[in-house]
């Protein structure tokens, strides 16, 4: 009875698709108060209520800005879908490939989004918290729709995987990424630490410290970094300090939001016609008079600093 | 004038295909109203404390932070400790000043905006988004204020 319930209902996600990010809300909210009462036993500057309440809000409009840009995601999955050069079946193998497939993309997604300014643009907004709870977790993007960052989740509907499909198990990876938004985690067990995405990975993918920058951007599967070479384990002797490398030091949502559209603008608009486009698509702190830094040049005048034990 | 406004929205709400719209709106309201209990939870807990400047070692950790390849070799504090000036070996002055429960720090680059009275320094980065400062760094607001002046293309 129950295996033919969850097949009907695999079937209906595989069509319509299933987003169960409403589901995760009251989760959602139930473990920030655990949290806050974690916070004000053991550490009260874990939390910031003005932060907490920008990121809040910044996941709201997040929210409001997807309910709009659904349609045209939707519209684009529908469009590839229709032609697909193969027909999948919605089996339940299926499922696991293609959930294992989409966080390979997020993973492709998430790496573009720290190393390609265009796309960071829109994912600043996430990272510009100095602090790392589970309220840093909703604090989403209003620009990934016009960004165009959902292309690199939706292009397996050219190959046959069901729109719907691809919307559900972004849904779940979505919701596995809220729990490792916190600092009352120290390790799970070493065989989860090796495979899946922790808190302890996540922290260093949220720190500015040089040894840590633009490392860990798994979605709910660390092996990615592992294989791929982006993968740096947190350490006892390097504390993480969490933000961006020019932290903003403001609450303001338009300043989170967009202050990084606007410093794009400002580049285009100074920079020599030859150099504009790389103010578009090379890394974040990239300047065609090298008088700025980017998270590499950070990293290696920081190893030029230490000894090789040390690194 | 009375009566426009509920007309208007009976108006919205006959609109055929509003539904999605509607749904939209009720849970955006419905999320504010969460969203500000939880803001009120981490206000009533006393969350994010009184953050205070340690020690001319903190604050030296800030402007390293704060600027990378930075390497502080003159700290003044704020009384208060809300603040702090950092100066390194070539020059360069990080302000650095408390942001909620952490703290942020900027490079100053010019020495536009900055006003001296008596021993309170207010000091602006020319980031609007930074904000200005006023410090108090007593006897040293002086040197401090005199030393800052050469600051920018064009110093006084």
């Amino acid at each position: 009875m129950t295996a033919a319930l969850l097949s009907d209902l695999a079937q209906r996600a595989a069509q319509a698709g299933l987003d169960v990010v409403p589901f995760a809300v009251p989760l959602f909210i139930i473990t920030i108060v655990v949290e806050m009462i974690w916070a004000a036993r053991h550490d009260r500057t874990a939390y910031e209520p003005r932060d907490t309440l920008a990121s809040l809000l910044m996941g709201l409009g997040s929210t409001i800005a997807g309910a709009f840009a659904a349609g045209g995601i939707a519209l684009a999955s529908g469009w590839l879908y229709l032609h697909r050069v193969a027909t999948l079946a919605p089996v339940w193998w299926l499922w696991i490939a293609v959930f294992v497939l989409d966080d390979f993309n997020y993973y492709l997604f998430h790496r573009a989004a720290h190393r390609i300014r265009w796309f960071w643009a829109s994912h600043v907004n996430h990272h510009s918290s100095q602090h790392y709870n589970l309220s840093t977790a909703l604090r989403q993007s209003w620009t990934g729709f016009p960004a165009l960052s959902f292309a690199f989740r939706i292009w397996p509907a050219l190959f046959g995987v069901p729109p719907g499909m691809l919307l559900t198990v972004g849904g779940i990876n979505l919701v596995y990424q809220f729990w490792i938004h916190t600092e009352a985690i120290d390790r799970m067990p070493r065989w989860f630490e090796a495979v899946m995405n922790t808190p302890s990975h996540h922290r260093v993918h949220h720190a500015t410290n040089p040894r840590y920058l633009d490392r860990n951007y798994a979605g709910v599967f660390i092996v990615w970094d592992r294989l791929l070479g982006t993968f740096t384990p947190e350490r006892a002797d390097d504390p993480v300090q969490y933000g961006i490398v020019h932290q903003l030091g403001t609450f303001s949502l338009p300043v989170i939001a967009f202050h990084e559209w606007a410093a794009i603008a400002r580049d285009l608009w100074r920079a020599p016609w030859a150099a504009k486009a790389g103010y578009l698509w090379r890394q974040p702190g990239w300047s065609h008079d090298g008088s700025r830094e980017t998270s590499d040049s950070i990293r290696a005048r920081w190893r030029a600093t230490q000894d090789d034990a040390a690194i | 004038m009375h009566g426009k406004l509920p007309d208007l929205i009976m108006a919205l709400l006959a609109r055929p295909g509003i539904g999605p719209v509607l749904i939209i709106a009720a849970q955006a309201v419905v999320s504010l109203l969460l969203i500000v209990a939880l803001y009120g939870l981490a206000r009533l807990l006393k969350l994010g404390g009184d953050a205070r400047i340690a020690d001319a070692a903190h604050a030296a950790d800030l402007a390293r932070a704060a600027l990378p390849g930075f390497e502080p070799v003159e700290i003044s504090l704020d009384r208060a400790r809300i603040g702090a000036l950092v100066r390194d070996e070539a020059g360069r002055v990080v302000l650095v000043r408390r942001h909620g429960a952490r703290f942020v720090g900027k490079q100053l680059t010019s020495h536009h905006g900055i006003r001296l009275d008596r021993t309170m320094l207010t000091l602006e980065t020319g980031d609007p988004g930074f904000g200005t400062l006023t410090i108090d760094l007593g006897a040293q607001a002086q040197v401090w204020a005199a030393s800052l002046r050469r600051l920018g293309d064009h110093a006084a």
